[in-house]
């Protein structure tokens, strides 16, 4: 595999492997997901998803393999990926408006006492506009609805300046508009030449939104532009393969 | 109004009244803001754990250092911090969450530390760590707790964007490079320091009043961090030293009354919050039939509020 997928505009995954409580969740993966657009993970509960992002992330080690992203190793490289968790993992009550979740996104490049200089604010504003929270920035975080919560979260991954967002389910508790809206603005922001990769559950939605598709159970089942590959026969062989896999 | 200065400045004629009250304030400030980030991040227990936690140090360091101050706070700091490594340790390493692993440990902790003070020390001396006496404080106390006010406002400005971003949301601190275990660690320590330069003026038990309560009343006034820290750092300052003359003029214990006024503006937050009160959420609701926020998405008119609708 190494040999042949370019490095280049591509988010590698050259033959992974990720142990989650001593056991391969991600079995021997090999793919190339192309910048520009926006990629659906797709596969059965236990199929190791999560895990995938947790790979990226370097949250976990790479039992074999590598992730390289233009040329360079992702895991354990802070800002060039950003993420997106399973909803919860934010403090609903916590005292902040949506501008100041946003701007954290920013903390990490200014470190602990460098002001918000022009770029900065440019970022936060940038992001707030595509994520369309512009006109919440003022509100409490705490009082949005789920799907803008939802937004402003992606806002402030988005100001970091990361070229990769991976999203673990970010359409768990939104209503149907409120999905179609957040994909939407996913897929414009990763036109500009980055990549947004998100676990979706919703096959209607990867169909109609994501660019591409990733269909996994440990194992890659296959990965390409989504109207080839999600067919009902690899769906039916990704889903399938749970019990085979057990 | 005559009646009410006099009230307030007749016991600063007294230099031990005085200093106490510089105590006061400055255990409030640390109190307040140390809180706050307890209170965000949902382990405002733990300082009360910590504070029982403290005990067998001070027994230990009376049985093998004697009864002066300086060994006792070393030795209520090293039980504090190990406490405080010690249930990092039990919460990574073992299946257990982290308020069972403090609720474990500390709860040894008190029994070994009531078992040790019993043999090293008479039984005044265990209810002077229990409860303190902020108007017996010397000189040194004062510039300790001084040090520690400093040292704890310091930390907080400078570690200020890591702590809201891990009580925000820890794993997008990890995300961003940021070190999850250590603003942990730093966190915890602020809070054994803090316990330990009350230790002499509020004691072991009512130590927590000072973390918690200009915390929580804070939270249920303020929409931002950055106030809430402003507001729960002075609300404690000057509650704890109106307490401090309250009971100077009523003649009843010095902490218990610091904490108590702190305890009067929380009672009364709590039922007159205009957003987070008691009464304001019996009151009847505004009915949100359109999102009033301009959302500039066509879907934002179908999204339904947490919290307010």
């Amino acid at each position: 595999m190494s040999g042949h997928l370019h490095h280049h505009n591509h988010l590698v995954l050259d033959d992974i492997t990720i142990c989650y409580r001593r056991r391969p969740a991600v079995h021997h993966l090999s793919c190339a997901l192309p910048c520009g657009g926006l990629v659906g993970v797709v596969g059965p509960n236990g199929a190791g998803k999560s895990t995938l992002l947790h790979g990226i992330l370097g949250w976990l080690p790479l039992t074999s393999g590598r992730i390289v992203w233009n040329g360079h190793d992702v895991p354990g490289r802070p800002g060039v990926v950003s993420w997106l968790g399973q909803r919860r993992s934010q403090d609903g009550g916590f005292p902040a408006d949506v501008a100041t979740v946003v701007a954290t996104g920013r903390y990490a490049r200014l470190g602990m006492l460098r002001g918000f200089q022009a770029e900065d604010h440019a970022a936060v504003t940038t992001a707030m506009q595509a994520m369309g929270v512009t006109a919440l920035a003022q509100r409490p975080f705490a009082e949005l609805s789920g799907g803008q919560q939802q937004r402003t979260l992606v806002a402030r991954a988005l100001a970091s300046g990361a070229e990769v967002l991976l999203l673990d389910e970010p359409l768990t508790g939104l209503d149907e508009p409120s999905c179609r809206d957040l994909l939407k603005r996913l897929k414009e922001w990763a036109q500009g030449g980055r990549l947004a990769v998100a676990v979706i559950h919703d096959l209607a939605a990867v169909r109609t939104w994501c660019d591409h598709v990733l269909l996994m159970h440990r194992g890659l089942i296959a990965c390409g532009p989504t109207a080839e590959t999600l067919t009902p026969e690899l769906v039916a062989r990704c889903y399938g393969a749970e019990s085979t896999h057990g | 109004m005559g009646d009410a200065f006099a009230w307030l400045s007749d016991p600063l004629a007294h230099r031990f009244v005085a200093r106490g009250l510089a105590m006061a304030f400055l255990l409030g400030v640390a109190g307040g803001l140390v809180g706050c980030v307890l209170l965000l991040r949902r382990i405002v227990l733990i300082a009360d754990s910590f504070g029982h936690a403290l005990l067998p140090g001070i027994g230990l360091a009376y049985l093998w250092l004697g009864p002066g101050h300086t060994g006792l706070y070393a030795g209520a700091a090293v039980a504090g911090l190990g406490t405080a490594v010690m249930s990092g340790l039990v919460n990574h390493l073992t299946r257990l969450p982290e308020d069972a692993a403090f609720g474990a440990l500390f709860v040894i902790c008190f029994a070994v530390g009531i078992a040790l003070m019993s043999q090293v020390a008479a039984p005044i001396d265990l209810l002077h760590y229990l409860f303190g006496n902020i108007l017996g404080v010397t000189g040194g106390d004062l510039w300790r707790v001084c040090a520690t006010t400093c040292a704890t406002v310091m930390v907080l400005c400078l570690c200020y964007r890591a702590i809201l971003m891990e009580a925000f949301d820890a794993p997008f601190l990890r995300v961003s490079g940021g070190r999850n275990l250590l603003i942990h660690l730093g966190v915890l320590a602020a809070v054994v320091v803090n316990i330990v330069a009350a230790l002499n003026a509020v004691g072991l038990v009512l130590s927590l009043g000072l973390f918690i309560l200009p915390a929580a009343t804070a939270y249920l006034w303020c929409e931002r961090f950055g106030t809430m820290l402003l507001v729960a750092a002075l609300y404690g300052g000057l509650a704890s030293c109106l307490g401090l003359l309250a009971s100077w003029h009523l003649d009843l214990p010095s902490g218990a009354c610091m904490v108590a006024a702190l305890g009067v503006g929380f009672v009364l937050s709590v039922l007159l919050s205009p957003r987070h009160g008691m009464l304001a959420r019996l009151r009847p609701r505004r009915h949100f039939a359109h999102d009033e926020g301009g959302d500039e998405c066509s879907s934002a008119g179908t999204d339904t509020r947490s919290k307010e609708s």
